[in-house]
Parts: structure tokens; sequence; C-alpha cells
């Protein structure tokens, strides 16, 4: 029984036990049921190296109980949460910290209360989207990456928008697309808004009839910044006999969440549910590689009110987890050449969030060759947006610190030649933080399935 | 020891000596002060210990009394409106309302809204559909709903900003002092003697006028002198929730009974009460079938009641006055609401020809200013005094300045910082003062109530507090979810840099801890099981209190 499966018969249980009244809206997040132990403060990533964040029992749980008596807390506190969920993680009574947080923040910005510094308000809005600036970056990546490096452009960023000058910012690259769109019947008459693109379908080339289908959530990083380990994931799955849907999502609506624009997520996640709806009900399994996009998909989805809500939390995998499932029932492929490469894995907050493990560590210790240690040394610091912002960037290093110098060490010593790790936000501030080159785990399932040579592993 | 008293004496005069550091004895000692009139008032335990702080925290408009009380009725409005002009940081004007439930008499709604109307109380129906979208807790099935101006008061803190107001007219108080005995001389009272509960010292007071404010305890006090009362001791039991769970005073519409009021006070809910005959004021103590009673009884306005988590359970003693006339017929449970709650001043001149002597009985914590202005006035005719009362205009604190609560936004998240305004008022300066030279000392010692260290190292230093508990009455440390978990280790070393004030420390802890438990144990199950289960572990674990002493107070 994973996490997820807890979380819900928790959730029954407590449903039963309180008589709960989901329109209030705060008793699913368990307030009564936090002790005080401070467990989650001591694990926050964020709380650890910055004291003036008073860490997530004060502003969750503490400030609940606050809140309802109609006595705020500072918005700026709030913003210091990097909603990485490790609180969420370590609660010995499951109680729902940073939902607590986020719904603070959501009636804030309803209420206008919470109105940041109007610059920053306009840089959160920019960060939240990363899909438009995707493909506004992918209209002509070599162009956007040119102007991005310039020094100046990112100097006038930091100045005008409060986007650190320092700040990893992922280059963008071809955006991610197979084939040829094939538009779905009946997903048009049901939620047709007159973008024919939106409700068009990507069907991969091989497979096409095959019985084995799964629908693949790529995500930003993906589509945007990284399309050749779209490429990977689709390669991987299809030769293990899998026809890939890719419909045209919009953006999972976490980067959005975690910079406040709560209504334009929940348009996003109406939007993706959707699209995935006429495959829920035929019960296809929904496949993120991304760790935040999935977690979102399996927690924050079915509380969205949209066709398919109940479906999708059950439906959805990480990749690895989905792979692992294959292995167990015996239908996992397991031609694998050798390949030769040591590896430091680093588990993203939000896979950890999702309450399965390592499955990828697992996956990648069938192949011969591979040798891969759990680096456990927390969070990158990144979180998304979170480590972008001007006045936030050293503190995310700070956050990633023990992080960085465990791979340092690593790799001075050869204990391994790069770090892989699902989410690309976290690949991105590791190679930052650290020099050590980064890469996503499917690569190497990739180049053991004999599907081509993977320039990460060399 | 209050200020003003010459240290280590033990005989005091004054003009007239009041018995009681509840409301009403607060209250005396502040209209007779402004009125010129000095008065020193003697309590036993700490200001406020009392019934005066196990209640409601309910600052009730009246409409409560308004069939079966109307006189009542009419002194808690006009009260009730006195008090949010006078003391305006002590209470939340919450409103209230009242419920109709399925079942509830039709008759008693038209004979209410009628005694409302007499008593002046404004009401207003509200819409059930409206009703239930501000307070989705609430019993889908209700009827009608009138709202009312009831509020949410502070018992603790409203007694002690009567009795810094009092000290300021140069009032003053002496804390853990029991009065032994009522002195007379001939027909008149001379004062009283007693003993310091702190240091065993007797001590003296002389005076010309003695003012028994004792409430429960009334009866005793003035047999002292010779006198006879008839004070019914009335228990309620009453229950706290974790948070808050309606928005503002929930009553039940019906005759008054067990278990039909809900107030939302800071960030918890009490919720009561019940009423049984007591033989003595000490019995405070909830019993298992009392709370399940009250659980019982408020399902019908909180369906799921007994799911929301409870952090304690507490009682309190009603000093109810009884005439002669009224003892007839059987007494048993429920007697105590039949008997007025309106108080009675007892001239023991009239009543046992001893002169200068007054009892003040009866009554309830919203109507303390008019028993006192009424006791007052009856001192000052005794004295010859004309100054007239001036505590329904004198507002209690002066009003908290902008830049202090800027100040105090500045150096503390906001949530703390307003917490504490609401606390000390403008005495909040000196605990900003120091966190502003410490910034370390804006840590929250109490997480649950957001009570900074520097706060609680006040309270501490405050030469009226004498126990960890008077601390907590002041700061609201330990009265939060951890019910004393977490805060009351933490307080330990600035008790211990009090030298031997609070000595030994060792005692202090495990008199604080089973104060606690006592709330606790009759509400153990559910999170605040785990709860307890998680302090224990503490305590008995990781400090090694086990077996060392189980003295309850």
């Amino acid at each position: 029984m994973n996490r997820r499966d807890v979380r819900r018969d928790g959730d029954r249980q407590a449903d039963n036990k309180l008589n709960l009244d989901p329109a209030r809206g705060e008793d699913w997040m368990h307030l009564d049921a936090c002790i005080k132990c401070g467990a989650c403060t001591a694990q926050c990533p964020v709380a650890a190296v910055y004291p003036l964040f008073p860490g997530p029992k004060s502003v969750g749980p503490d400030a609940e109980r606050l809140r309802l008596e109609g006595i705020a807390l500072a918005p700026g506190c709030l913003a210091y949460c990097t909603n990485c969920k490790t609180c969420e993680v370590t609660c010995p009574s499951s109680v729902r910290i940073t939902d607590m947080i986020l719904q603070v923040r959501r009636q804030e910005q309803e209420a206008g209360t919470g109105k940041a510094i109007c610059r920053l308000g306009m840089r959160d809005n920019l960060l939240g989207r990363a899909e438009y600036l995707g493909r506004l970056g992918t209209l002509w990546p070599p162009l956007a990456n040119t102007v991005l490096g310039w020094k100046i452009t990112r100097r006038l960023l930091e100045k005008t928008l409060g986007i650190s000058a320092r700040a990893p910012l992922p280059r963008y690259g071809r955006k991610f697309r197979t084939s040829d769109i094939v538009p779905l019947v009946g997903e048009t008459q049901s939620y047709g808004r007159g973008e024919t693109e939106s409700y068009g379908c990507v069907k991969t080339d091989q497979n096409r009839r095959s019985a084995k289908k799964v629908v693949y959530f790529p995500g930003c990083f993906i589509s945007y910044n990284d399309e050749a380990t779209g490429q990977a994931v689709v390669k991987v799955l299809e030769h293990n006999g899998f026809e890939v849907i890719v419909p045209h999502f919009h953006c999972c609506g976490v980067p959005l969440t975690a910079n406040g624009r709560f209504r334009e997520a929940t348009a996003n996640a109406q939007h993706n549910l959707g699209l995935m709806q006429p495959y829920l009900e035929q019960g296809i399994p929904v496949i993120a590689s991304c760790t935040s996009c999935g977690l979102a998909l399996k927690e924050d989805y079915p509380r969205v009110s949209a066709p398919g809500a109940q479906r999708i939390g059950a439906q959805t995998y990480d990749l690895f987890e989905f792979l692992w499932v294959l292995h167990e029932r015996g239908e996992l492929r397991k031609d694998f050449r050798e390949v030769q490469v040591s590896l430091a894995y680093h588990a993203p907050c939000h896979l950890k969030a999702q309450g399965i493990g390592t499955p990828s560590v697992r996956i990648l210790r069938l192949i011969p060759g591979v040798k891969i240690q759990e680096l456990d040394a927390g969070c990158c610091g990144l979180s998304g947006s979170f480590g972008f912002k001007a006045e936030k960037y050293e503190l995310a290093l700070q956050i990633g610190s023990t992080l960085f110098q465990r791979v340092q060490e690593g790799v001075k010593e050869e204990a391994f030649q790069a770090v892989a790790t699902e989410c690309g936000g976290c690949q991105v501030q590791i190679e930052h933080g650290s020099g050590a080159p980064s890469l996503n785990p499917v690569w190497v399932l990739y180049q053991a399935y004999g599907l081509g040579i993977s320039s990460a592993i060399g | 020891m209050g200020q003003g008293l010459e240290k280590g004496s033990v005989r005091y005069s004054v003009q007239v000596v009041i018995i009681g550091g509840g409301a009403t004895g607060v209250g005396i000692l502040r209209d007779l002060s402004l009125r010129g009139i000095s008065a020193l008032l003697i309590e036993q335990g700490d200001l406020a210990h009392g019934t005066s702080s196990r209640f409601h925290g309910l600052l009730h408009s009246g409409a409560r009394y308004a069939v079966k009380d109307p006189i009542s009725a009419a002194e808690c409005i006009q009260e009730n409106a006195i008090l949010k002009r006078i003391a305006p940081n002590c209470l939340v004007s919450t409103g209230g309302w009242f419920v109709q439930m399925p079942g509830d008499e039709t008759d008693y709604v038209e004979a209410w809204l009628q005694g409302c109307q007499e008593a002046n109380i404004p009401v207003r129906e509200i819409p059930v559909q409206e009703a239930l979208e501000q307070e989705p807790l609430l019993a889908k099935d209700v009827l009608r709903v009138f709202e009312v101006p009831d509020a949410a008061v502070d018992g603790f803190k409203l007694v002690w900003d009567n009795a810094k107001s009092a000290r300021r007219h140069g009032g003053r108080y002496l804390t853990y002092h029991r009065v032994n005995e009522v002195l007379r001389d001939g027909e008149r009272v001379a004062g009283v003697q007693g003993e310091n509960l702190l240091t065993g010292e007797p001590f003296t007071v002389e005076s010309l006028m003695v003012v028994n404010a004792t409430g429960a305890w009334a009866d005793r006090v003035a047999a002292t002198a010779g006198a006879s009362l008839d004070v019914v001791c009335d228990k309620g039991v009453l229950l706290a929730f974790n948070r808050r769970l309606f928005q503002r005073v929930i009553n039940r519409l019906r005759s008054p009974g067990d278990g039909d009021i809900f107030v939302p006070h800071e960030t918890i809910t009490i919720f009561g009460t019940t009423s049984e005959r007591v033989d003595t004021p000490l019995d405070h103590q909830p019993t298992d079938r009392e709370v399940q009673r009250l659980l019982d009884v408020g399902e019908t306005l909180l369906p799921g009641i007994a799911g929301k988590r409870l952090i304690r359970a507490f009682a309190g003693v009603r000093p109810l006055h009884r005439e002669d006339r009224e003892l007839t017929g059987a007494s048993g449970e429920g007697e105590g609401r039949e008997v007025s709650r309106t108080f009675a001043l007892i001239d023991h001149e009239v009543e046992e020809g001893i002169k200068g002597f007054l009892s003040v009985v009866g009554g309830k914590f919203t109507t303390y200013r008019l028993m006192a202005e009424k006791a007052s006035d009856w001192v000052a005719g005794k004295l010859g005094e004309t100054a007239p009362c001036r505590t329904a205009e004198e507002p209690l604190l002066p009003a908290l300045s902008e830049r202090l609560r800027r100040k105090a936004l500045a150096l503390l998240p906001c949530a703390a910082a307003e917490k504490m305004l609401e606390r000390l008022g403008q005495e909040a300066v000196a605990v900003l003062e120091t966190i502003r030279e410490d910034p370390g000392k804006g840590q929250l010692l109490c997480e649950c109530e957001m009570v900074t260290v520097a706060e609680v190292e006040k309270a501490v230093a405050d030469p009226d507090a004498h126990h960890l508990a008077d601390v907590r009455r002041k700061t609201r440390l330990g009265m939060g979810t951890c019910q004393g978990a977490f805060c009351t280790y933490r307080a330990l070393p600035l008790m211990w840099r009090e030298g031997e004030k609070y000595d030994p420390l060792g005692r202090e802890l495990i008199r604080f801890l089973n104060q606690r438990w006592k709330g606790i144990r009759p509400i153990l199950w559910g999170e605040q099981l785990r709860e307890t289960e998680f302090t224990r572990a503490i305590y008995a674990g990781l400090l090694d209190l086990q077996d060392k002493g189980t003295t309850t107070e």
C-alpha cells in the first residue's frame, strides 16, 4: 500500500469521524489532528536555513487557528513556503500543512489583501506561466537562449521584474511534439472552446493499434526545455508495447499555484481533465515523467470540479512507478544491454510527496553495469521558480548546499559521474549549484534498450 | 504583593476592605478608587482564578433572560452597551444568534420576542439560508434564527484591567491572602484578619467598612462576622474545543437549559453549560457524565460535535442568592436556573444589626459593573462621600496608539503582534522594547497562542505573578492545543531567573501540569488523547517526572 492509498483511507476515516462539511473547507486539512510535535518544522528545508521563516507548523496549523479567529499572518511570511511538501510527508498526523498555506494565499489573493509590490506581482504572473514563456521561447529557441544569455538582459530582468540575474534559467529547446495530430471524436464536442489545436491529440507512430495504451502528460519542462527527454520517455514506453497518447495539455498548474495564480491553475486542471476524461473512462493510465505534474494529477486534480476528477488520482502514475508495476507483473521488457555508468540519485521533493519511494532507482538497478547510489541530501532549493526570484536566489542555494556539497565530493572522489533525477528544476539547480552534470534517469533505460546513445551518459 | 504597600508590614489601614478578587470585587475596588475612597482588596488566590474565569466568556445581551427574568434582561442589555464602550479591548462584538430547532416550543419564541422588546434588546431575524452560509457547521434543520448583541468577553483580562485601573487611582489589592475573620468592634465591623498564603504571615486590616464579594464563598465569610447568608453553589461544566467552530455566539432559543450556548473565544470555542447544586465552591471537577450529557445535547445545534477535538473541560461554581421565601420546594438538578440571577446587596445592619458590613451576592459576570456601582453607592452613602460613580463612562484602559501597533507589526509576525496588543494594550511598549534590543526574545515561547519569550518573561517577572498559572491567565500560555506540552518546560528557565520567587521549580512544574491534566482527564479520547500521551512522553519519559509528587490543587 503506498501513501496514496493510506491517505485516502485516512481521509475516509476522518470524514466519517468528523462528519465533515466540505463547504467549510478546513476539516479535510486535519487541523484538529495537529499535536504540535514540530516534526514538520524540524524537517522544513527553508526553516533550516532561513530563521525569518517560522516554519510550516507556525504558518500552517498554528496560524490556521488564529486565521479562523480572523487574524491573518503577514503574507510576506507565507511566500517563503516553497510548496515542496516535505512537511506533509513528515507529519505523523496527516495534517495537510502545505494545503493550509496555499489556501491562505488563495484567500488573501481573492480578498486582495495579499497584493505584493506591483513589480513582484508581475514577476509572479510571469513565472507562474512557464507554459506561455515556453511557447514564446520555443518559437525561436536559439534567439531566446542568446538573448537570455546576455548579462544585460538578465540584469534588466532582475531590475525590472526581480528575477535573479544569477539564477539558472533553463534553456529553451525545440518544442516537444510527436508526429501527427489526430482530432479526437467527442472531445471537441464536450469541451470545445474554439481553439482547434488544443483539442487535438498526438498519437505516436509506433503501436498505433496496440491494445495497450497510455496517456503521457509531458509537462512544461519537457514541452519547452527538454523535448529530447520527452522523446526518450515515449520511446521507452513504446518499446514496452504501449501506444502513447499525448493530448495538447496545458501546464499542470503547479507553477501557477506556487505563484499565487489559483484561478488560472484550476482552469488549467479543468482543461486537462477534459482532455483526459475519455481515456480515464476507458481505464487508460496517465503517465507523468515530471514529479510535480504527477503529484498535481494525483493530489490536486481529484479536488477540482470537473469530469474525470474522481478517476485521475488513482489512474495517474509516475513514469518509473508505472514501469515498476510492469516489472512486478512480469510485463517489463528486460532486453537490457549493459550500460557502464555510475550515478548518484537525487529524489525530488514532489516524488517523495507521492509516497512511492524511489522507483527509478529500483528500475535502473535492474540494468547490468549501472551503479546508482541515493544521495538523500534534502531539497535542491529551487522549488520550481522559487530560486529564480532575486530575493530568494541565495536562500535557494543555501537550502541546496548540503546536496551540492555531497555531489561535489562524490564527483571528486569519482564515486559517480553524474546526478540522475526526474525533476527538470532539480537538474538545472544541481548543475548550477554543484557544477556536476545531471540527467533524467529515463536516458539510462533508453540506452539500455538500445534505442540510442545518450550524450549525458557518455 | 500589590504596589504601594509597605513591604514587610502586616497591618494595613483603609476606609474599605473588599474581600474577593473576582469581577465584582475588582469592580468595587475600581469604583471606590475613582470616587477617591481608599480601598484594599484581599483575594485568597490570583485575581479571577475562580468563577470570574470559569464561565463561557459570554457577555450577555440579556436575551437569554428575556422570558423568565426580565429584570436581569434589562440590566444585561444596559451593561452590555456600557462594557462595549469602556472595555473594548476585553471583548469582541461577535454578535449572537438565538436559533430555534425542531421540537423547541413555538410559544417560547413569541414570549421571547416580546420579552426582548420590553427589555429593549434589539433583535433581527436572519433568513435561515443566510444563517447557514455564515455558520456552515450549524445544524441544517434550524427553523428560525435571531440576531442579538451578545459578545465574547475575556474574564481574566477584564478583571485585571479593572485592578490595574483601580491601582492607577490609588486602589490596592493583595493576592494569595486569605481572610480568616471579619473583625467586629461591638456592632460595627472593624476590619479583617487573615494569612498571607505565600509567606504564612498573619495580617490585619483596619477599616470602617467591609464588603464581602466572595461569590460562592460569601456565606462562609459572612459567618465569620456572625452574619448569615444563603448562597447556593451551582456548578456549571464547560467544554473547550480546539478551534473556532462558530464566528458568533450561538444560543438555543428555548427555556434556558443544559448545553445550549456556544461562545467563540479567541482561537477556541467554549460550549456549555450544566447546572447542578454542589456543597462547596471547591467542587469544580467536571465529571464524565456531565461531559457526555453536554455532547449529547450539543449534537442538536452542532451535528458531529463528538468528533470535534476538545482540549479541555472545566467547571465554575455560580453563587446564586436564594432568599428565604424561595427555599421551599424540592431541591435537585436544574434548580439553579430557577433561582433569580439578579444580584442582591445584603446590608447586614438591616438583617442582623452589624454595621458597615455589606455582602454582594448573586448576579452574573455581565452585570459586574452595575453590582459594583450599587455596592459602591452604598459604601459612599455610609461614608458620606458624594462623588458620583464614573465607571460607566471612564474607559478601563487608554486607547492603543497607532504608533504602537505599527511598531508591533514591524517586530513580530502579524498574528503574534495582534494577540499581544489585545492582551497588553499600552503595556506592550516594554515587551516591544525588549524584542527590539534582543530580537531572539521575539521568538514564540507558546506557539499555539503565539506568545513571545519577551511577553512571558514580563509576565513571569510581574510582582503579581506567584505561580505559573498566574502567568497563564495573563498570557494564555498553556491554554491552546498543546495544553502546556511545550510551553511549560520552555517557561521554566525564565522562572528560574527570578530566583526564589518560584522555588522550587520542580513543584511548580508538577502543579501546573496537574492543573492542565485536571481539565484534560474528562475528555481523554481522540486527538487530545494523542496529545496527552505525547505530553506524558515529554515529562514522564524525557524529563523523568514520574512518581514525583502528584499533588493536585
